[in-house]
């Protein structure tokens, strides 16, 4: 049983803590993500959410705890190397090349050497799930809408053939209309059976598109759960869902 | 002033542009990749006048076969001084001060270095065409001029075809504009900022075996071309080689003319003045112009 657990666990942080210079800003967070699973990582500005996030990326270096994924302990591996497990993350703010064109952004996305020969099959796999790309892909990064920018950023990650792709904030500072257009597409890459590890502040779409989700405040996991049973509870709805008793 | 004349101004200063936009696409490439402004970079340029220099005087190399093979010697060369010194610098998404003396402690010690072996007297490359005129039409220019020119081009032509072709290439361009996105498709920065200083300081080499086909040299040379290339890549906003381009047309223009108005002594002087404009006017350079739109949200 146990076993079986293990095998359909894509990744695991165990007792993470993460810290900028002197100040630490993760104590001891514990993620479980299975395969096939959207999870979402909620909680206020400031949690360490994207903190955790960039660890998972090895973007920031860990200071005590491990990340395992896929089997493999990959908490001391450059990030560079992290792509190659197909962990890939979609960081805060799209951090697109804005100077290149979407096309160009798009085929980066396949930089690792493994990945380039699928790159033009995987290229035309985007262009079918998200059309508007196509439409762009000749255009500079820089002259597309917000929400063109994030599926782009989307786009980008989906190019190396991702098991985990990790959105942090994908719906930050879009119209709600965009929201929920990302969203949407969101569901679609776990449909083709991506899975997902999403961190955002609202809550209630982070939600709804999770089966699992985590609470994190002030660098600590706070509360987690079934999302179903997080939406229901009321720390979640008081805090969260702007529901009040 | 008559139109003839006008046109070969115009012919000059292009032909002047070419070269002055070799010896500063290096500059920007290290620039651009690690945001390390490379003072040392006049050092190299002298380098790479002596170098084209001796292969001419001991071997009879052509200096053009001189320029072309001064770009693998002096990549070798930059992946070294890469090795030894540069990596050791913290890395920093600011041109730090650390760095900045490194590389002007470098520039002194290959200047001195070159005092050491060539002595103070100028050089000059001499070959049969240094002296020899084109003439079409009523328009008179040096074929040297022309020749320095093309091979210019063609080195500035094959760098763009390399940054837009290849992986490495979007890997540096990737760099340039952001470099954390660029670790998380599996750009190794280390290996990658290596490679493009290996590659600055091949332009570097090859420019100033360039300009010695030009200019009579001395262990000091460069120091006037390095001002150049700064006015150069800042009027062409730091990163941007379209803009190099532009900003090395705008300074040999303004340099071309400036003998209408001006005594050939208060050239330098051109250089200095671009350099204070661009700042106040323009200080994200010509680039700045047309990425305004190009902002992300």
């Amino acid at each position: 049983m146990g076993n079986r657990q293990d095998l359909n666990r894509l990744l695991e942080v165990a007792n993470l803590e993460l810290a900028y210079e002197t100040v630490q800003v993760v104590w001891g967070v514990n993620l479980k993500v299975s395969r096939g699973q959207v999870v979402s990582i909620i909680g206020p500005n400031g949690a360490g959410k994207t903190t955790t996030l960039k660890a998972l990326a090895g973007l920031i270096p860990v200071r005590k705890g491990r990340i395992i994924f896929d089997g493999q302990d990959v908490t001391s591996e450059p990030a560079h190397l992290r792509v190659r497990h197909h962990l890939c993350l979609v960081p805060e703010g799209r951090q697109l090349w804005a100077r290149m064109t979407v096309e160009e952004n798009l085929l980066m996305g396949a930089f690792s050497p493994p990945l380039r020969a699928k790159a033009h099959q995987n290229l035309n796999r985007i262009y079918e799930l998200f059309p508007q790309l196509k439409e762009r892909s000749k255009q500079a990064c820089g002259t597309l809408s917000g929400g063109e920018q994030q599926m782009c950023a989307i786009g980008r990650g989906f190019m190396a053939e991702p098991l985990l792709l990790i959105l942090d904030e994908p719906s930050l500072g879009l119209a709600p209309i965009l929201v929920e257009q990302v969203f949407q597409m969101i569901s679609r890459i776990a449909a083709e059976g991506v899975t997902i590890l999403l961190a955002a502040q609202n809550a209630n779409q982070a939600l709804q598109v999770a089966q699992y989700g985590y609470v994190m405040e002030a660098g600590r996991v706070a509360l987690e759960g079934v999302s179903d049973e997080l939406r229901a509870s009321d720390h979640v709805r008081r805090a969260y869902l702007g529901v009040s008793n | 002033m008559s139109a003839v004349d006008l046109l070969n101004l115009v012919i000059a200063a292009l032909l002047l542009a070419g070269v002055y936009a070799a010896m500063s696409v290096g500059m920007t490439i290290v620039y651009g990749v690690m945001k390390i402004v490379n003072l040392a970079h006049a050092g190299f340029l002298m380098l790479g006048a002596y170098f084209v220099y001796e292969l001419y005087a001991r071997f009879s190399i052509d200096p053009l076969v001189g320029v072309v093979l001064a770009f693998p010697v002096f990549f070798f060369i930059g992946l070294a001084v890469h090795w030894i010194l540069i990596r050791r610098i913290p890395s920093s998404d600011q041109p730090t001060l650390t760095s900045l003396l490194l590389l002007f402690g470098l520039w002194l010690v290959l200047q001195n270095l070159g005092y050491l072996i060539w002595g103070n007297a100028d050089r000059a490359i001499l070959t049969p065409r240094t002296l020899y005129v084109l003439q079409i039409g009523p328009i008179s220019f040096p074929a040297v001029r022309l020749i320095v020119f093309g091979a210019a081009v063609a080195s500035i032509g094959g760098l763009e075809l390399v940054l837009h072709k290849t992986w490495f290439g979007g890997a540096v361009r990737a760099l340039m504009q952001n470099s954390d996105a660029g670790r998380i498709v599996g750009v190794n920065v280390e290996k990658t900022a290596r490679i493009a200083f290996g590659v600055g300081i091949a332009f570097a080499g090859a420019a100033g075996g360039l300009l010695a086909m030009l200019y009579s040299f001395s262990p000091d040379f460069g120091g006037s071309f390095l001002l150049r290339a700064f006015v150069i890549i800042v009027l062409g906003g730091l990163e941007s080689f379209a803009g190099v381009a532009i900003g090395a047309l705008i300074l040999a223009l303004a340099e071309t003319f400036s003998i209408l108005v001006l005594p050939a002594s208060y050239q330098p002087a051109i250089a200095f003045s671009l350099l204070v404009l661009a700042l106040v006017v323009l200080p994200e350079g010509v680039a700045g112009l047309w990425n305004k739109r190009h902002r992300l949200a």
